[in-house]
């Protein structure tokens, strides 16, 4: 199988600290990868670099075969190359439905002229669509009473659901997801990973950044280690559970 | 009613009008799109300016007026006009504060903006005539054979016109996709665009779209009027106009307009009329430290204004019949309903 | 080039006070993060205060101490009673610039309804003119570089010597790690406010003594140059302020001896401008990133 996504030598540094120190990591299509490692490992600041937030100082990531290198956040956005936030991702002042349908791509209500009507009411239609899919999703993380709260409203769990439901909105080809079940609790950690585990069936690639190691070993095919800015090792979860420097980084980290 | 106070009602609800659109532009940046657009009075002067130049003649000789221009067009050409030029302006100065900048910093340079506008234009007194302004700028329609009170009366309508018109724009605006995306971004400028939204081209936007109403609005103030000078445009003046937003409501269209209603025209118009109680000029400076304590008080006990942005909800599904939820492992068999509290 | 050199000298008597307010401004905003468009307004309050004063027949000096006080006292209970209590409730750093000059224009107007727009001079002792080569003093101007040079001196052992300084330092630098290492970041902001606002009223009588007459806008106008100095030294840098206040008093001066006296100001708009969105850093600070607001 091909790779979707890879990152060849990718450094970047803050304020002289190297966060990212030559990290080369590749994700299989149709893959759901796992980036773990103790914290301060660089796993968000390698996220961010790869979704565009971030510049590398140094090296290349390629998406879907176009380098996508120093591309702002949009493009690769648009490339369908989505990513989800740890903290405070959603719009607070947009209700929960309208966080989801906002995400879509290719709105043409979002043009001036149609937007104005002087294009004709054409947008309504879509919206309509929009909203229709976006219920469907709540509906299955159970989510649908909450459509016109306040997304600012919500508790942290709540808030990981809308992460995940919005970058579906989007159309992804690949979802990069940072922590998505953090402050979720386990019954909905379940549905979540079941969830998860039919997009991947379903052909979705993703890359997801997690801490409890239960989760990862249940859900992904392959998992990159990363400790202190460098990628340490890579493989499947029983493979690693016998690597000495990964138990190593995970005790001293 | 004497023809006295039908000026003064017919003047204050010209001023409203104007007062109105200028809102709603300011609304669209600030309240919709979250830029906080201190230079914003520079463009209804811009607009005020351009009318003024167009419908004036060219400038005689030795007169006590220079400026640019001179067109002596009509009227409606020249609003549009008025709109367009600030438009133009607001690209300009958007490319320059439009920005990834902190908020605050962003707010200066918009206000330095304004303070450069004003010192240009009164230093290069060819341009627009510098501190003096310009005036006998000429009053539209006005050979239509109206009485000084029913003229008056005409343009009150005229000016409602243009905001009922300029109302239909602004709340397509902030209904579509387009306003949700512009809110999104004002939200949370990185999680939207980790969606694919263009954020600069959405600011833009909006910034464009409240410039042309800043515009329009000042062109059609200066057509009343007959004169306009920097006095008319300092940068506080800029303040009142996000007290309004303030007290109103921040992204709500009745909610600023509502705040346009009560700052600029029933707390200071009507108390200009007040007898004067002390030396003149107190009253003026009064009026300043009210609109400040205004400020201050509906930021702490009602930030979101009189009347705040509305969520927006969408009409329920026609039918209730819900399509079963797609089989999942350890979800409901395929088929079955799946019920709220599940 | 005797022109030139003139101008130069009154640079550095505009440089001084600019020093002054400069530097205060700078280390409160290092310190709390919020842009206190307030400072102008407060100047001119001292301004006034000291026109009070030296007509009641006090001199000049008892103005300047007393000034200097009463703004450092005025700017703690501000900080206290307004800014931090609208921070606490969650206002962002755009929401604090409409708390900041909402101050500014009660303090302005509330001058102006009680003195009314009339110019006002302080009445002070005539002193004689001393000539350095092309450069022209008189005696009160080279008092005000004086200190000038002497408030730098102060803050410079203040920074450096004291444990107020320190904490200070180490505040603005990251505030919570300070909260963890002990220092009782509510007084450290405390003291910063009744520094910033002595100087700033010290600055502002020492204004007032530089001009011929004064209105109740006067600190106002200077409130631009002030940040644009602050911003070009470095949020917090209070030596870059200094070096900021130089170069800004003194090329004002040279472009209005050289060119046109009436685009003074653009050369404080456009380096503000300039630096804000090219090097919000300024010359010696690192990134600006977005802090939140320390109260």
């Amino acid at each position: 199988m091909t790779d979707l996504l890879s990152a060849t030598d990718v450094h970047r540094s803050f304020g002289g600290v190297a966060a990212v120190d030559g990290v080369s990591l590749a994700v299989e299509q149709g893959s759901l990868t796992g980036l773990i490692g103790p914290n301060g490992a660089g796993k968000t600041t390698m996220l961010g670099l790869i979704a565009g937030a971030l510049k590398p100082s140094a090296g290349s990531v390629v998406f879907d075969g176009h380098d996508v290198t120093g591309a702002g956040p949009t493009r690769i956005a648009r490339r369908g190359l989505i990513r989800t936030f740890q903290l405070s991702g959603e719009f607070a002042r947009l209700t929960v439905l309208e966080n989801l349908i906002v995400a879509a791509p290719s709105q043409n209500g979002e043009s001036i002229f149609k937007a104005l009507a002087l294009g004709g009411h054409s947008w309504r239609t879509q919206e309509r669509e929009l909203v229709r899919s976006a219920r469907e999703l709540l509906d299955r993380f159970e989510m649908r009473p909450k459509e016109d709260e306040y997304a600012g409203n919500l508790s942290g769990g709540q808030k990981r659901l809308i992460e995940i439901m919005r970058a579906l909105m989007a159309k992804p080809r690949m979802l990069l997801l940072d922590e998505p079940m953090a402050g979720v609790n386990p019954t909905l950690t379940r549905k979540i990973e079941t969830h998860l585990t039919q997009l991947r069936d379903d052909g979705l690639t993703m890359l997801m950044i997690e801490h409890e190691l239960g989760v990862v070993e249940r859900l992904c095919d392959r998992v990159i280690v990363m400790a202190l800015g460098k990628v340490i090792s890579e493989g499947t979860m029983a493979e690693l559970r016998g690597d000495r420097e990964v138990i190593d980084a995970y005790l001293v980290g | 009613m004497s023809a006295a106070w039908q000026f003064y009602f017919a003047t204050l609800i010209v001023y409203l009008g104007v007062d109105i659109l200028a809102v709603w532009g300011l609304n669209v940046q600030f309240g919709i799109a979250g830029i906080g657009n201190f230079a914003f009075i520079v463009f209804q002067a811009t607009g005020a300016y351009t009318m003024a130049v167009l419908t004036l003649g060219p400038p005689p000789v030795g007169s006590f007026q220079q400026y640019i221009g001179g067109a002596s067009l009509p009227f409606p050409l020249a609003l549009l006009a008025a709109g367009l030029v600030a438009g133009l302006l607001s690209v300009v100065i958007g490319l320059i504060g439009l920005r990834r900048v902190r908020a605050d910093y962003q707010a200066m340079v918009f206000l330095v903006v304004s303070l450069i506008a004003t010192s240009v234009v009164n230093n290069l007194t060819g341009l627009v005539n510098g501190p003096a302004g310009l005036s006998l700028i000429p009053k539209p329609f006005a050979g239509l054979g109206f009485g000084l009170v029913s003229y008056d009366w005409f343009y009150a309508g005229m000016t409602m016109g243009v905001c009922a018109i300029a109302y239909l724009f602004v709340r397509r605006l902030t209904r579509s996709p387009l306003g949700r995306a512009m809110r999104a971004a004002r939200d949370n400028e990185h999680a939207a665009a980790a969606v694919g939204k263009n954020i600069l081209g959405l600011r833009m936007t909006a910034f464009v779209f409240g410039g042309v109403l800043a515009g329009i609005s000042g062109a059609l103030l200066v057509a009343f009027i007959g004169a306009w000078a920097p006095g008319s445009w300092l940068y506080p003046e800029t303040f009142v106009f996000f007290t309004a937003i303030v007290v109103g409501g921040a992204g709500n269209d009745l909610g600023v307009a509502t705040g346009a209603l009560l700052v600029p025209i029933v707390f200071l118009e009507t108390t200009r009329y007040l007898p004067n109680f002390a030396a003149p000029g107190v009253v003026d400076a009064l009026q300043w430290v009210m609109v400040g304590l205004l400020s201050l008080a509906f930021l702490w006990f009602r930030p979101r204004g009189l009347i705040p942005e509305r969520r927006q909800r969408f009409k329920p599904d026609p039918a209730t019949q819900r399509r079963p939820a797609p089989v999942l492992a350890s979800g409901p068999a395929a088929g079955e309903k799946v019920g709220l509290d599940d | 080039m005797h022109l030139l050199v003139a101008s130069i000298g009154f640079g550095l008597v505009t440089a001084s006070i600019l020093a002054i307010a400069a530097v205060g401004f700078t280390l409160q905003f290092g310190v709390t993060n919020i842009l206190n468009l307030a400072y102008g307004a407060i100047m001119t309050a001292s301004a006034f205060l000291a026109y009070a004063i030296t007509t009641s027949g006090l001199g000049i000096w008892a103005a300047l101490a007393i000034c200097s006080v009463a703004s450092g006292i005025g700017c703690v209970l501000l900080n206290r009673a307004i800014y931090t209590p609208y921070v606490r409730r969650g206002t962002g750093l755009f929401g604090m610039i409409i708390v900041t000059i909402s101050v500014s224009l009660v303090v302005e107007f509330t001058l102006q309804a009680i003195h009314g727009s009339s110019f006002v001079s302080l009445s002070l002792p005539a002193t004689r003119s001393y000539h350095f080569g092309a450069m022209v003093f008189t005696g009160l101007q080279l008092a005000i570089i004086a200190i000038a040079v002497l408030a730098m001196l102060c803050v410079h052992v203040l920074l450096r010597y004291t444990k107020l300084g320190k904490a200070m330092r180490a505040t603005a630098a990251d505030p919570v790690l300070a909260r963890s290492c002990g220092i009782s970041t509510g007084r450290v902001i405390d003291l910063t406010w009744l520094v910033s606002g002595a100087m700033c009223g010290l600055a502002g009588v020492v204004l007032v003594i530089n001009v011929t007459s004064f209105d109740t806008s006067t600190g106002g106008e200077f409130l631009i140059p002030i940040v644009a100095a602050a911003i070009l030294g470095g949020v917090g840098q209070p030596y870059g302020a200094m070096l900021g206040a130089v170069i800004i008093g003194v090329s004002t001066e040279v472009a209005a001896g050289l060119f046109d006296p009436t685009y003074k100001d653009m050369v404080s708009f456009v380096i503000l401008v300039g630096f804000l969105l090219l090097r919000p850093q300024g010359l010696f600070a690192e990134i600006a990133t977005q802090k939140e607001v320390v109260a």
